[in-house]
C-alpha cells in the first residue's frame, strides 16, 4: 500500500484504486474496535472509517483539519473512544481529554486510556464545563459530537471556558437530535446562529459541510475563536 | 482570588501570578476523591484560560510536564472507575432479572416444544404440555415405567405409541430434567423479582403487581427514567416491536401497551378499557415518580385508583 500525507499525521492509504484514511498507531499491535491494521515499512496503521466516525466523515469531505502532533485537545462527546483513538494517534505529543457522561460508555473507554497515555477520560457532563475546570488546560482545539438538543450552547459554553484565542471548534450537528420534525437545513441554520451570532463570542465560521453520505443528516462545522 | 485545582488549592494576585499554593501529595487515590468532590460541587472554579501545568510545576507539585500528564491520567482513570462503580442503581437487579426471565422462557419453550413431539411418539395419549409434562417424564420416565396405581397405567397399556428401550427412556428423561429446572429456576427467579419490587418499588408493586412493574422498570431501562416519563407514555409502553419479545406466549392485542395485561383492563368491558388504561397509567405514574424519590409506600395512591376505577365503573352502567 502506498501512503501519503492527507494532513499533518493523518494519512490516505492506496491500494489498487481504494483509498483509505488511515492514523498512524500510536499503540502498535492493539486495535481498538476491530479496524483494520495495516503495516507499512515501518509503521502501522490504523484505517479509520467514515461511516464510523463523524470526525473522519468531515476531513474526507474537505474540512480543514487543526490537528498537530502536539495538540491539545478537548473531546465532548468521546462515546467508546472510537474517534478518540484516531484522536490520540493524531497528536502523539499532545493530550485528549475525553469528556462522556454515560458511565456505562465511559467503562468500555477505560481500557483504551489505559493503553495509551495521552487520554485523559472524564466521566462528566459537557454541559457543565465548570465540573472540570479544574482539570482541562487552555486547549487548541475542542471537538464536540455529542448528539444532543443544546449542542450548540454546550460547544458554546466549552469554547468560552477552554479555547484558546486562534484555537478551533469542530462540531457536528445532527439534526435529529435537535429536533426530529424540522427540516435539517432549518436546524443546522438556527444551531449555527445560536453558535455565531452571541454578542462577543468571537467565533467565525471557516467551514460547513453536509456528512452525507457518510452520515445523513448530519453537519460538520469548522470554527475559528478569532482573539 | 482562590481557586482549586485538582491538585492543589492556589491564591492568584490580580495579575494572574501565583501568590500561595499548596500542593497535596502525590497520591493517586486521595486526588481522585478530591477531583470528584469537585467535580460534584464545583467551587472557587479557576478563571478561563488559567493553566493548570505551568501552575503544577510552579508549585512544586510535579517537576515537569511528562510527570504532570502521567500522574493526571492516573488520577483520572482511578476517579472515573470510582464514579464508574457507583453509578449503578439497586433497580438494574431487576432488569437482568426481567431479562432473564425472557430468555429462560424463550428457552424453556423451544424445549418443551422438543419434548411434546418427542414423548408424543412414545407416549400420544398422555396429553399434557409445557411444564406438567416435563415433571411427569422426569418423575415417571417411559410408559412401561409406570407405577400401577398412576392414573395413566390404563393409558399407557393400550398406547398406540413407538416403542422405547431402557436407553432411549434415560435419555429423554434426563431431558425432561433440565427442563423441570428450568421451569424451577424460572420460579426461583420470579420470587426473587417480587422482593425486589416489595423492596425497591412498593408503590409500582402494590399498583401494577410485581411482574408488570418490573417489566414497566425494566422497558424503561430503570425506574429513574420510567418515572420520568408522561402517563401517556406509560400507557403505550410495549406496543410496538419490543412488545412481542417481551409477550411472546402470552395473547395480548399489539395495539395496547403491556398495562393491558392488568386485571384492571383485562377483566373489564371492552368499552371502558380506554378510560381504565388512562386511570391505571397515571396512576403508574405517580407510583413510579414516589418510588424513584422516596421509596416508601404511600397507601393513598392504591386508594385513588380504586375510587377511580369505582366512578368508570358506575359512570359505565
Ligand atoms: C454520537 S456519540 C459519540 C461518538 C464518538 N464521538 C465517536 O465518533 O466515536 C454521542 C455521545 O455523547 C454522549 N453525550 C451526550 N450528551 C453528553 C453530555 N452532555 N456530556 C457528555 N457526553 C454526552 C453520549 O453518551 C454518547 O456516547
Amino acid at each position: 500500500m502506498k501512503v501519503k500525507t492527507f494532513h499533518e499525521n493523518i494519512f490516505t492509504l492506496q491500494q489498487g484504486k481504494k483509498r483509505f484514511l488511515a492514523t498512524r498507531n500510536l499503540s502498535p499491535g492493539f486495535e481498538v474496535y476491530g479496524e483494520r491494521l495495516v503495516q507499512v515499512e515501518q509503521a502501522e496503521y490504523r484505517i479509520w472509517e467514515p461511516k464510523r466516525s463523524k470526525l473522519a466523515a468531515m476531513l474526507l469531505k474537505k474540512l480543514p483539519s487543526p490537528f498537530t502532533n502536539t495538540s491539545k485537545v478537548l473531546y465532548l462527546g468521546s462515546a467508546t473512544g472510537t474517534t478518540v483513538s484516531h484522536v490520540s494517534d493524531i497528536v502523539q505529543q499532545g493530550v485528549v481529554y475525553a469528556v462522556e457522561f454515560s458511565p456505562r460508555t465511559m467503562r468500555d473507554m477505560l481500557p483504551i486510556c489505559e493503553e495509551r497515555p495521552n487520554i485523559i477520560p472524564l466521566l462528566a457532563d459537557a454541559s457543565k464545563p465548570q465540573s472540570y475546570a479544574n482539570v482541562v488546560e487552555p486547549v487548541d482545539v475542542i471537538f464536540q459530537d455529542v448528539a444532543q438538543p443544546d449542542q450548540a450552547s454546550i460547544a458554546l459554553s466549552n469554547v468560552q471556558h477552554f479555547l484558546k484565542p486562534g484555537g478551533y471548534l469542530l462540531m457536528s450537528i445532527k439534526a435529529r437530535s435537535v429536533d426530529s420534525t424540522a427540516k435539517p437545513d432549518t436546524v443546522f441554520k438556527q444551531q449555527l446562529k445560536t453558535l455565531l451570532e452571541q454578542d462577543n463570542s468571537k467565533l467565525e465560521l471557516v467551514k460547513k459541510q453536509k456528512l452525507a453520505p457518510f452520515h445523513i443528516d448530519h453537519l460538520g462545522v469548522v470554527v475559528k475563536k478569532t482573539e | 482570588m482562590n481557586v482549586k485545582t485538582w491538585f492543589a488549592d492556589i491564591e492568584i494576585n490580580e495579575d494572574g501570578s501565583v501568590a500561595d499554593c499548596s500542593p497535596c501529595t502525590q497520591d493517586v487515590q486521595q486526588l481522585a476523591e478530591r477531583l470528584l468532590v469537585f467535580q460534584a460541587d464545583p467551587k472557587q472554579i479557576p478563571p478561563a484560560g488559567f493553566d493548570p501545568v505551568q501552575n503544577a510545576i510552579e508549585c512544586g507539585f510535579v517537576a515537569g510536564e511528562t510527570e504532570y500528564y502521567s500522574l493526571l491520567q492516573q488520577v483520572c482513570i482511578a476517579a472515573t472507575r470510582l464514579k464508574i462503580k457507583n453509578s449503578y442503581s439497586p433497580d438494574l437487579r431487576i432488569i437482568h432479572a426481567v431479562e432473564a426471565l425472557d430468555d429462560i422462557d424463550e428457552a424453556a419453550n423451544l424445549l418443551a416444544e422438543r419434548l411434546g413431539i418427542w414423548y408424543g411418539e412414545h407416549f400420544p395419549e398422555a396429553g399434557m404440555l409445557t411444564e406438567n409434562l416435563a415433571k411427569f417424564v422426569a418423575e415417571n420416565g417411559l410408559r412401561q415405567d409406570l407405577q400401577q396405581d398412576s392414573q395413566f397405567h390404563e393409558a399407557a397399556r393400550s398406547s398406540v405409541g413407538m416403542e422405547m428401550d431402557a436407553e432411549d427412556g434415560a435419555i429423554i428423561k434426563a431431558f425432561a430434567a433440565d427442563l423441570t429446572s428450568l421451569y424451577e429456576r424460572r420460579h426461583v427467579i420470579e420470587a426473587y423479582i417480587h422482593k425486589n419490587m416489595e423492596q425497591l418499588a412498593p408503590n409500582l408493586d402494590e399498583v401494577a403487581g410485581a411482574n408488570l412493574g418490573a417489566r414497566l422498570i425494566s422497558m424503561a431501562g430503570g425506574l429513574q427514567s420510567l418515572s420520568r416519563m408522561p402517563s401517556s407514555t406509560i400507557q403505550v409502553m410495549g406496543a410496538n416491536q419490543a412488545l412481542f419479545k417481551h409477550l411472546r406466549g402470552k395473547a395480548t392485542s399489539p395495539k395496547h401497551g403491556i398495562i393491558f395485561n392488568h386485571p384492571l383492563i383485562k377483566n373489564s368491558h371492552p368499552k371502558i378499557r380506554g378510560k381504565m388504561a388512562r386511570a391505571l397509567a397515571s396512576s403508574l405514574s405517580i407510583a413510579s415518580r414516589v418510588d424513584a424519590f422516596s421509596g416508601q409506600l404511600n397507601p393513598a395512591i392504591k386508594e385513588k385508583l380504586d375510587r377511580k376505577v369505582q366512578s368508570i365503573k358506575e359512570g359505565s352502567k
